[in-house]
C-alpha cells in the first residue's frame, strides 16, 4: 500500500490537540513556578555557610539529577501511593514532578549565577556598610538574575518537552492527546508531525519571549 | 587619640602567615602611603582595617572602636572607613548617581531627594556631575575610580583606604584620580593609600611606610624616606619602582 499524505488529517486534529497544548502549558508554567521557588531556595542553601543546609540542598539536587524523569513520575504516581495509601491525581503528580525536577536544575543555575558575580561586588557593597543580606538584595541578586535568564529559558524549554513524558501516567497533555487521536484514525505520520510542529511553535515562542525580556528588562543587546 | 591604632596584628591564610605583627598608629588628618613589593601584605593590611578580612590575632581600633570587640557594630565600622579598590568594583546595574546614593539610602536611611542632592554634590566634587545618569560601562577607568571615591565619601567616612587606586588605569588617566585624592588630603581626610605613585607619596604623604614580607620594615616622612632609606631592602625596592625597566 502506497503512503498517501493527507493534509486534512492534520487540520482536523488541531482542535483536539489544542486541549492537549492547554494542559502542556499549564503543567509547564505551574510546574516551573514552583520549580523556581524550590530551585532558588536550594540554590541559596547550597551557598549558605551552614554545612547541614548545604548538604541537604545537595542531596536534593543530586538525587533528582541522577534519576530519569520517567522514573520520578512513576515513583510519585504509582510507587508512593503503595506506601502512603493515597493516590494523587495525575495532573497534580505531573506538576509536582516537573516542579521537583526543574527545581534541581534551577538550583544549579541560581548557584552558578550568584557565584559568577565578581566577589569584588560583595566587598564593595559591604565596604559601604550594607549588611550581607542588603548586599545580596541590592547588588548581587540583580546582576545574577540577569545572568540566569538564558539558562532559565533553556530550562523552560527542557521542562516543556519533559511534560511529554507524563503520558506514562495518563495526563492529557499534548503528546497524550496525539496518541489518542492516532488510536482512532491510525494516521501516525500526520498526527505526530502536527504534534512536533506544535512543540516547536511553543519552544520558539518561549525563546522569542525570553530574548524580548532580556532586551527590554535587562537591556542585553544582541 | 589616634584615628587608627593597630596593635601586634597577625593574619594567616591557612598556614600562610601574611601579616607578622604589625604595629601602626595613624593620627586624624594624617596621610599615610604604604609601599612594598607585590605579595608583601599591603592589601591584607588595608582589608583588615575595614574588616573585609578577619584578623587572626592582635587588635585594630578605628576612631575608638575596637574591631575585635564583640559589641562593635561591624557595618558601622565599615562606614567609618571608606574603601577604594584597584578594580573600582562599581555596581554595573546602577547609574553613577545610584552607585553613590545606595549607601546613604540603605545604610543611613536618608530620604531619596536628600540622598540625590547629596549624591550630586559628591559627583560634582569629583568632577562628574554631568555623568549622573550614565552606567559605569560608559565611563573611562579614571571616571570610574572617581565615582568609586564619591561612593565611599557618601557614607561620610572618617578614614579613606585606597588600595592601588590608579594601578588599573591607563597612564593618562592617573592624574585625574590623584587630583581628587589630593583635594581630599587638603581637606583634612585621614587617608591610608597603597600606591606605587612615588610622586604622590612625595607630595601628599605625611609618612611613607615600607611593608616587607608582612612587617613594617621602616617608616619616615617622604623626603627622608626617599632620600635616605635605612635598609638595603628598601633601597632595592625603591630602585625597582623608580626605574621599572632596569629589572
Ligand atoms: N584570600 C586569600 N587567601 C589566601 N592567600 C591570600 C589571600 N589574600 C592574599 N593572600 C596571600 O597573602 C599574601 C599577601 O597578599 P596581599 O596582601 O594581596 O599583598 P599585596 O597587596 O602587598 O600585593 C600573598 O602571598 C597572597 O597570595
Ligand atoms: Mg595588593
Amino acid at each position: 500500500m502506497a503512503f498517501d499524505f493527507d493534509a486534512s488529517v492534520m487540520w482536523d486534529s488541531v482542535p483536539i490537540l489544542m486541549t492537549g497544548i492547554r494542559l502542556t502549558i499549564i503543567i509547564t508554567i505551574v510546574g516551573l513556578f514552583f520549580g523556581f521557588i524550590f530551585g532558588a531556595t536550594a540554590g541559596l542553601l547550597k551557598l549558605s555557610r551552614n554545612v547541614l543546609l548545604r548538604k541537604l540542598a545537595g542531596a536534593y539536587v543530586e538525587s533528582i539529577r541522577g534519576t530519569p524523569l520517567m522514573v520520578q513520575v512513576m515513583f510519585l504516581y504509582f510507587g508512593l501511593p503503595m506506601a502512603v495509601g493515597m493516590r494523587i491525581p495525575p495532573l497534580t503528580a505531573g506538576i509536582v514532578t516537573i516542579a521537583l525536577n526543574s527545581g534541581a536544575y534551577i538550583a544549579e543555575i541560581v548557584r552558578g549565577a550568584v557565584q559568577s558575580i565578581n566577589p569584588g561586588q560583595m566587598e564593595a557593597a559591604r565596604s559601604i556598610g550594607l549588611t550581607r543580606f542588603q548586599a545580596m538584595r541590592y547588588v548581587v541578586w540583580p546582576q545574577a538574575l540577569k545572568r540566569m535568564i538564558p539558562p532559565l529559558g533553556n530550562q523552560f524549554i527542557i521542562s516543556l518537552k519533559d511534560t511529554s513524558l507524563l503520558v506514562v501516567i495518563g495526563v492529557g497533555e499534548l503528546t497524550r492527546t496525539g496518541q489518542e487521536i492516532i488510536s482512532v484514525n491510525f494516521r501516525a505520520f500526520e498526527v505526530w508531525l502536527t504534534v512536533a510542529i506544535m512543540y516547536l511553535a511553543l519552544t520558539m515562542t518561549i525563546s522569542k519571549i525570553l530574548s524580548i525580556v532580556e532586551e527590554k528588562v535587562f537591556h542585553v543587546k544582541r | 587619640m589616634p584615628m587608627i591604632e593597630i596593635k601586634n596584628l597577625h593574619k594567616y591564610f591557612g598556614d600562610l602567615e601574611v601579616l607578622k605583627g604589625i604595629d601602626l598608629s595613624i593620627e586624624q588628618g594624617e596621610v599615610v602611603v604604604i609601599v612594598g613589593a607585590s605579595g608583601s601584605g599591603k592589601s591584607t593590611l588595608l582589608r583588615c582595617i575595614n574588616k573585609l578580612e578577619e584578623l587572626t590575632s592582635g587588635e585594630i581600633i578605628v576612631d575608638g572602636y575596637s574591631l575585635t570587640d564583640k559589641s562593635t557594630d561591624i557595618n558601622m565600622i565599615r562606614t567609618e572607613a571608606g574603601m577604594v579598590f584597584q578594580q573600582f568594583n562599581l555596581f554595573p546595574h546602577m547609574t553613577t548617581l545610584q552607585n553613590v546614593t545606595l549607601g546613604p539610602l540603605k545604610v543611613r536611611r536618608m530620604k531619596r531627594a536628600e540622598a540625590n542632592n547629596f549624591g550630586m554634590e559628591l559627583l560634582k566634587k569629583v568632577g562628574l556631575e554631568d555623568k549622573a545618569k550614565v552606567y559605569p560601562d560608559q565611563l573611562s577607568g579614571g571616571q570610574k575610580q572617581r565615582v568609586a571615591i564619591a561612593r565611599s565619601l557618601a557614607l561620610r567616612p572618617k578614614v579613606m583606604l585606597f588600595d592601588e587606586p590608579t594601578s588599573a588605569l591607563d597612564p593618562e588617566l592617573v592624574g585625574e584620580v590623584l587630583e581628587v585624592m589630593k583635594t581630599l588630603a587638603r581637606e583634612g581626610m585621614t587617608m591610608v593609600v597603597v600606591t606605587h605613585e612615588m610622586g604622590f607619596a612625595n607630595e601628599v604623604a605625611d609618612r611613607v611606610i615600607f611593608v616587607d614580607d608582612g612587617v613594617i620594615l621602616e617608616q619616615a616622612p617622604p623626603k627622608e624616606f626617599f632620600s635616605n632609606p635605612q635598609f638595603e631592602r628598601t633601597r632595592t625596592f625603591l630602585g625597582k619602582v623608580q626605574n621599572p625597566n632596569a629589572g
